[in-house]
């Protein structure tokens, strides 16, 4: 039980550093909050007339339907932001100096996702907020707000995983930044920003079967309509799915750095 | 000034062969920066390409119409990367190498920005093949030659903007500022939609916005139309306006660079 | 005419760091002056001034006749600058940096080129001219660094620590290619940590604190301000006190000190046969014999109530904490 708290504790100190270094640099911030904003905004004016079109669905307006996957690409670019830190701690050796002390291996990557997670809630409450003040209307209500924001943390945590998966497994940041555009292929290749029977082939077809798509209609449907069982369960299973399999490839890549010292 | 760049052309000359190692020597490093626009193009197509159903969408291919964004971000990309190899340059100590030389500062200026303007031509290239394999209209040999050189000019727009921030701030924290004021220069303007499909605040920045005309000078051949002056010329004074204010900021942070 | 000439030079930086604080100098043609001073003397910011990349908030300079402001341009064409970062790019090979140098330079491409092969001859990168810089030894990058200053034969050259991080043997290799290339004429201004290399390389140096001369001299001059050279004898048997009687006669009794004899010698290393023969004579063996000489390092300390050393072990602890 005493290492348990002890693991708890080492984990919560290692989120907080992680938490500090991206409000303490603002261009870390740049990804999680400024860049999904700015793209936001731009959609949201450029491709707002998008609710005219036959089988858009039923929407107070285009932002209510885009403020889903801007916190789904926040979360996203946070774990990717994540993973970069972890490689950077790699390459500047402070691993090193954590892997010398008495603590658990894994509390070094579950501090890190600690880390991302609140990054991800911070991004979630501030999407929320924006929504509101620009127009949006949460059907859901305060409850509805409580389920994203809950979808949002744990997909963090998932997305966080596999961040730090490539960190661990490369120790370099710019393999890592690598993966940049390929964040925003895996969204556009979902229903994101569009409804997927609005999207051309095969991308359309692509979209009805990513889990992106489950985790963003998750979020979505508080904002646009009602919670459905079908819908939550949906979203859950597809974080819950990318989370133990992006846990998974973290801890195979760590024990892989422990093995070989790189 | 004039006689100083035309002194200095040696010195553009190889400044422009340097800026070139790095596309050659570590193709990989650039793979990214090629790749994003097209990327960017095939994912804005999938998703929006419905668009064009709608009532005042005056181009009936999608692809065709969002072309010319993807040109302007990736020159954009391409102008950025000018900036943060310079922010790179100084914060090693590489530029004073350069400072310290008899070379004019224009000249310096001009061999970093015209490697930008060449160097941008790549990852347009890498579109317009993709672009037209996926049906995407020919424009016609005039409507690209206004493309390509819209390209251009963009690009060397795009890295007197990040050769501003560099001199200004001398790290390459500053990185995503450079990338990030084009990306979004470029999308504020009528890239998702024509003008008169807009909404709200976008609709009065896109109006004002001097990339606008670029865009649309750019897109001419692209979409159902003739290319024509009247298209042209407003892009044109727009980007020797951009040209001159961007220039006049970076030629005075490279002369500030000793204080 | 001073190929280098400074009248109370200052340089203030944002919220009032004043790095340099009204430094006066002269440097004459063919002379190799080296600024000595700890981490953060100043040395660099004094460089960086006088090599046009940095604006004076008050005072002047002039290098080679011109105004390092109002003339910045005309002194750029006179000097050679290797900094003290050996700032190279990487993707480039020895040959092609110097070949840039060459155009920065306005020489035509056939000097260019000739000049490339006598330079890479010269401080022996042939062998890897044409290899990327960034396969190059810290060594190699100091030598290809110092090529690519000499390009347009500069009548002036600024060399700032330029053999900070190097190994001895490197160290030696610079050393002596800057003492060869002021026998070809060139003025060298160089700044440095190292007593050593002030004391081996220079004509002159200027001990710099606190963004202040603090003294200035030839080192024999700067080490015969603050004292004069001293034997220390160790003496078999432990006759320390019949020794000291013995040379007293030769020299100045001082303290003596965990056994020994000591005797400052006015004049110099001339005078140890005469004390080693007393001893001699007085049947007293001598188990050592130390002669030492007063150090630029003690002139620092005379000066400045610290040690030179002592501060860059002092900066070296302190980069090595704010590092962890």
């Amino acid at each position: 039980m005493n290492r348990l708290v002890d693991n708890a504790r080492v984990v919560a100190a290692l989120g907080r550093r992680s938490v500090r270094q991206t409000f303490r640099r603002p261009q870390l911030m740049a990804p999680i909050i400024i860049f999904p904003s700015l793209l936001l905004a731009v959609q949201t004016g450029g491709a707002g007339r998008a609710v005219d079109l036959p089988a858009f669905p039923e929407v107070n307006g285009f932002l209510d339907f885009m403020l889903a996957g801007a916190m789904i690409q926040s979360c996203m670019l946070a774990g990717n932001s994540g993973g970069i830190a972890l490689a950077v701690d790699i390459e500047m050796g402070f691993t090193d100096r954590l892997l010398a002390a008495p603590i658990s291996r894994f509390a070094i990557v579950l501090g890190r996702l600690a880390g991302t997670a609140a990054l991800g809630a911070f991004s979630a409450v501030y999407y929320v907020a924006i929504g509101l003040i620009f127009g949006a209307q949460i059907e859901e209500g305060i409850l509805g707000v409580l389920l994203m924001i809950t979808f949002v943390t744990l997909a963090a945590v998932a997305f966080g995983g596999i961040g730090a998966a490539i960190a661990l497994r490369s120790g370099s940041a710019s393999v890592v930044q690598g993966l940049f555009p390929l964040v925003f292929v895996i969204m556009f290749l979902s229903s994101a920003f569009f409804p997927a029977d609005l999207m051309l082939q095969p991308a359309s077809a692509i979209a009805d079967y990513n889990p992106i798509s489950f985790i963003v209609e998750g979020v979505r449907d508080p904002v646009i309509s009602t919670v459905t069982g079908e819908g939550a369960w949906q979203a859950f299973a597809s974080i819950l799915g990318i989370g133990v399999a992006s846990l998974g490839l973290s801890s195979l890549a760590l024990r892989h750095r422990l093995r070989t010292g790189g | 000034m004039t006689a100083a760049i035309a002194i200095g052309w040696p010195t553009v000359a190889v400044l422009v062969r340097r800026a070139g190692n790095e596309l050659v020597r570590v193709p990989g490093a650039a793979i990214p920066g090629v790749l994003a626009p097209t990327i960017f193009y095939l994912g804005l197509t999938a998703v929006f390409g419905n668009l064009t159903q709608l009532p005042g969408f005056d181009a009936d291919s999608y692809q065709s119409f969002i072309i010319p964004v993807s040109l302007l971000q990736g020159a954009g990309f391409t102008g950025a990367a000018t900036g943060v190899n310079l922010a790179r340059d100084i914060e090693q100590g590489w530029f004073d190498r350069l400072l310290a030389s008899p070379a004019p500062r224009p000249a310096l200026l001009a061999g970093l920005v015209a490697s930008a303007a060449l160097r941008s031509l790549v990852p347009a290239t890498v579109l317009l093949i993709v672009a037209f394999a996926v049906g995407a209209h020919w424009p016609g040999l005039l409507g690209l030659g206004i493309a390509l050189f819209a390209v251009m000019a963009t690009g060397t727009v795009a890295a007197l903007w990040g050769c501003t921030l560099a001199l200004r701030f001398r790290t390459q924290s500053a990185a995503p500022l450079m990338q990030a004021g084009m990306f979004i220069l470029v999308l504020m303007t009528p890239s998702y939609a024509p003008q008169e499909l807009l909404q709200g605040w976008l609709q009065t920045v896109a109006e004002i916005n001097p990339v606008s005309q670029v865009l649309e000078m750019a897109r001419q051949g692209f979409v159902p139309g003739d290319v024509t002056w009247a298209e042209t010329w407003p892009g044109l004074v727009a980007l020797v306006g951009l040209f001159v204010v961007l220039g006049a900021f970076a030629l005075r942070g490279m002369r500030r660079m000793a204080d | 005419m001073a190929a280098i000439e400074v009248r109370g030079l200052e340089r203030e930086f944002e919220g009032g760091i004043k790095a340099v604080c009204g430094v006066d100098l002269e440097v004459a043609e063919g002379e190799i002056y080296a600024f000595l001073g700890p981490n953060g003397a100043g040395k660099t910011t004094t460089v960086r001034m006088l090599t046009t990349l940095l604006r004076p908030t008050a005072g002047s300079a002039s290098v080679a006749g011109y105004d390092v402001v109002s003339d910045a341009g005309r002194v750029r064409e006179q000097i050679g600058v290797a900094l003290q970062e050996a700032a190279l790019d990487p993707l480039m090979t020895g040959r092609e940096l110097i070949l840039l140098q060459a155009t920065l330079h306005r020489l035509s491409r056939a000097d260019g080129k000739r000049r490339a092969e006598e330079l890479l001859e010269r401080v022996d990168l042939q062998d890897a001219a044409d290899r990327r810089v960034g396969t190059y030894s810290g060594g190699m990058r100091r030598r290809l660094d110092l090529a690519s200053a000499l390009v347009h034969e500069p009548r002036v050259l600024f060399l700032d620590e330029p053999t900070t991080g190097l190994d001895p043997v490197s160290r030696k290799a610079i050393w002596s290619e800057v003492a060869h290339l002021n026998r070809e004429g060139a003025t060298v201004f160089l700044t440095t940590q190292y007593l050593e290399e002030a004391d081996q390389l220079a004509n002159r140096v200027g001990i710099i604190a606190g963004g202040l001369i603090v003294a200035e001299g030839t080192p024999a001059q700067l080490k015969a301000e603050v004292g004069r050279p001293h034997v220390e004898i160790a003496i078999h048997d432990g006759e320390v006190d019949r020794a000291r009687e013995v040379v007293a006669r030769l020299g100045k009794p001082l303290p003596p000190k965990d056994g020994l004899v000591l005797l400052e010698l006015e004049g110099g290393a001339t005078q140890i046969a005469p004390v080693v023969r007393a001893l001699d004579e007085a049947g007293l063996t001598v188990e050592s014999l130390d002669l030492v000489e007063p150090s630029l390092d003690d002139v620092f300390v005379a000066k400045t109530g610290r040690h030179l050393e002592a501060d860059e072990a002092g900066a070296e602890e302190a980069g090595a904490a704010a590092e962890a």
